[in-house]
């Protein structure tokens, strides 16, 4: 028996609206969006460090083995900041955030615990934070790409 | 994907409504700085699932930015409204921002009817070449038992015709000459 289901393609006002005349140039947006965004750059570090915080004592809780409340609450706090580093321009603090938060949802969807993963990535957190905007890139891409390794291998056992 | 944008093309969103739900503080910063750089003027921010259902209900939309939350009630939301039968707003253009995406969420995002997904983090350019995407683009959509959205079905066709910023050779689909 098969399911009733009707296709259509309805009118999206968007289209109208978008083509008035006036408005900006996408350059122009786009300028005047990241300079909006740099206005956040105080706000988003000091949630950063409240974040740093926040994951040290999950960390702490963990207390080397796995525990599935901590799991997840470490993970619902570090993919909840995962973003915020890049308003402040800071794509580094993104990438490792998203390291950790692959590490994390590995293990708790398998109930395993890598403590010294765990480990490396806060003190890489740390290490982010304290050196906002005095990076070198080279240096920093090189312990990110560490991180990525110490992810993946941590998610095939 | 092909959502290149062309830095002289010109948009409007002064007025555009548009719905934003983020239920964290700074969250909602990041996309009331980023939509008012665009331009935009009539913002309708939501901190939680239950006052953007008050807004779908009290106001016509045309645009809604839904992060996916921690909860996931980003995507029940999207759910929701789809299923709602509040016209013309279910149908409105939805772009479901989420931050760590795993196999599961993904599919999440795709069976919700969320128009684009986009993985944090959210750059400008990113952002408003999704906007410009959706709004020019003609996608069916699906009213069935089991899933109310656009249509899942894409066929990799370049840029949509007509957005204008398909200049490239490549972005010209075959046998429908250049938009």
């Amino acid at each position: 028996m098969s399911e009733s289901s009707k296709i259509h393609v309805p009118d999206v006002p968007l289209g109208r609206l978008i083509r008035m005349p006036g408005g900006k140039s996408a350059g122009q947006a786009i300028a005047d969006a990241e300079q909006g965004l740099a206005s956040l750059q105080g706000e988003s570090m000091k949630e950063l460090n409240r974040v740093l915080a926040k994951a040290e004592t999950f960390y702490a809780r963990a207390d080397g083995k796995f525990d599935a409340l901590v799991v997840s609450a470490f993970y619902e706090l570090i993919n909840g900041a995962i973003g915020l580093p890049t308003a402040g321009k800071d794509r580094a603090i993104d990438t490792m955030l998203v390291s950790l938060a692959d590490l994390l949802d590995y293990y708790r969807t398998s109930g395993d615990w890598g403590d010294k993963s765990v480990q490396v990535h806060l003190a890489t957190f740390q290490l982010l934070l304290k050196t906002e905007g005095v990076r070198d890139p080279q240096g920093t891409e090189l312990i990110l790409a560490g991180l990525r390794k110490v992810s993946r291998k941590a998610a095939k056992g | 994907m092909g959502f290149s944008s062309d830095p002289r093309a010109r948009f409007n969103l002064e007025q555009v409504s548009i719905l934003l739900l983020d239920e964290t503080p700074l969250g909602m910063s990041i996309l009331v700085q980023v939509m008012n750089g665009f331009g935009a003027r009539k913002l309708h921010r939501c901190d939680s699932v239950a006052k953007a259902e008050h807004v779908v209900r009290e106001t016509e939309l045309d645009l809604l930015i839904v992060d996916a939350m921690a909860s996931g009630g980003g995507y029940d939301f999207v759910h929701w409204l789809r299923s709602s039968g509040i016209r013309p707003n279910c149908y409105a253009p939805v772009l479901l921002t989420a931050a760590h995406t795993p196999a599961a969420a993904v599919t999440n995002a795709r069976d919700c009817g969320a128009h684009i997904v986009m993985a944090k983090p959210l750059t400008p350019k990113a952002v408003l070449d999704r906007i410009v995407w959706v709004a020019r683009t003609g996608r069916r959509f699906v009213e069935s038992d089991k899933f109310v959205g656009p249509d899942r079905r894409f066929k990799e066709a370049g840029v949509p015709e007509k957005v204008g910023v398909g200049r490239r050779r490549e972005d010209v689909v075959p046998g429908k000459g250049q938009g």
